[in-house]
């Protein structure tokens, strides 16, 4: 078997073996698959409470995940923002010194996400910067309500 | 409504995400799917190779005791139930129910065609290059339950 707790430098794999199948688009294209195929919980949460959704959603992933982070709704001002002290998964890749994390692992948030929220009219806003770090942030606006 | 604050710390919580073992069951059906069966094997022995590596130089310096650790560890964290009859030459592993296809099966995720190769693939790979070997000895696929042996090579 292998453990939930060592899935993360096993996607880290996944996608160097997908990059040597067919480049980076073939990478690209598993995370759109992902996204369109895994994340109905997230797009159903957002569809019936809007930007609480989000809240609903990641309450339960990053705690179960044992992030680092502060999270933020604020529904009158139209917007939710994760702020990513330090993510579990990048921080545990960076912790395995022996092995080398997929160049853009941390890219796969950015597009699994904005996929299922952008269709649903949020704007989202990804700062993976300081991913190499283990720090990033996500932060999703709702247009209409700003 | 106020604004929402939630800070939580590493230390806060359990890393326990239970639901990746779906998130791996997709990814495993996805190659096979894409670039067919030996793909899977392809890509899970890429993965022990990496990620085990210093197991593999464990069970090479203090033999099949240094799995025997690992196996307990990963199974405990998981609450999976197992025996282990740990031998100098041979090791014996009781599964009653793999934790991950259970969970997977508890909560609607579909179990990959091949997810047996992520015990099978991965251990061969695990001890290739070692003096043991590895063989599924019985596997079920409802529930994982499974028998597994590793054995010095030659015996």
């Amino acid at each position: 078997m292998i453990s939930c707790t060592e899935f993360i430098p096993a996607y880290s794999e996944l996608f160097k073996f997908l990059e040597k199948q067919g480049g980076k688009e073939e990478v690209v294209r598993y995370w759109e698959y992902i996204s369109d195929n895994f994340l109905d919980n997230l797009r159903g949460l957002v569809e019936e409470h809007g930007l609480r959704g989000c809240w609903l959603y990641w309450s339960h992933t990053l705690n179960e995940e044992a992030a680092d982070f502060t999270m933020e709704l604020d529904e009158e001002a139209g917007e939710f923002s994760i702020i990513m002290h330090y993510c579990p998964s990048k921080g545990r890749l960076n912790e395995l010194e022996y092995m080398e994390p997929y160049e853009d692992y941390c890219g796969h948030c950015d597009v699994l996400y904005r996929r299922v929220l952008e269709p649903l009219g949020l704007e989202c806003i990804a700062d993976l910067s300081e991913s190499d770090e283990a720090r990033c942030s996500f932060v999703v606006r709702d247009s209409d309500v700003s | 409504m106020p604004k929402e604050v939630m800070r939580r710390e590493a230390a806060d919580n359990v890393y326990l995400h239970k639901d990746f073992h779906g998130a791996m069951s997709g990814g495993i059906q996805y190659v096979h799917d894409r670039y067919g069966e030996e793909a899977v094997r392809e890509y899970l022995r890429q993965f022990a190779e990496a990620y085990h590596a210093p197991l593999k130089e464990e069970i090479r310096q203090r033999g099949l005791v240094a799995l025997a650790e690992y196996t307990e560890k990963i199974y405990n964290i998981e609450s999976g139930e197992i025996e282990i009859e740990p031998y100098k030459d041979e090791m014996i592993l009781r599964v009653a129910a793999c934790p991950a296809v259970m969970h997977m099966r508890e909560h609607g995720y579909p179990v990959a065609d091949l997810w047996v190769e992520t015990t099978r693939t991965v251990n061969e790979q695990l001890v290739e290059g070692t003096p043991f070997a590895f063989e599924l000895v019985e596997y079920e696929e409802e529930t994982g339950r499974s028998v597994q042996r590793f054995y010095r090579r030659g015996t």
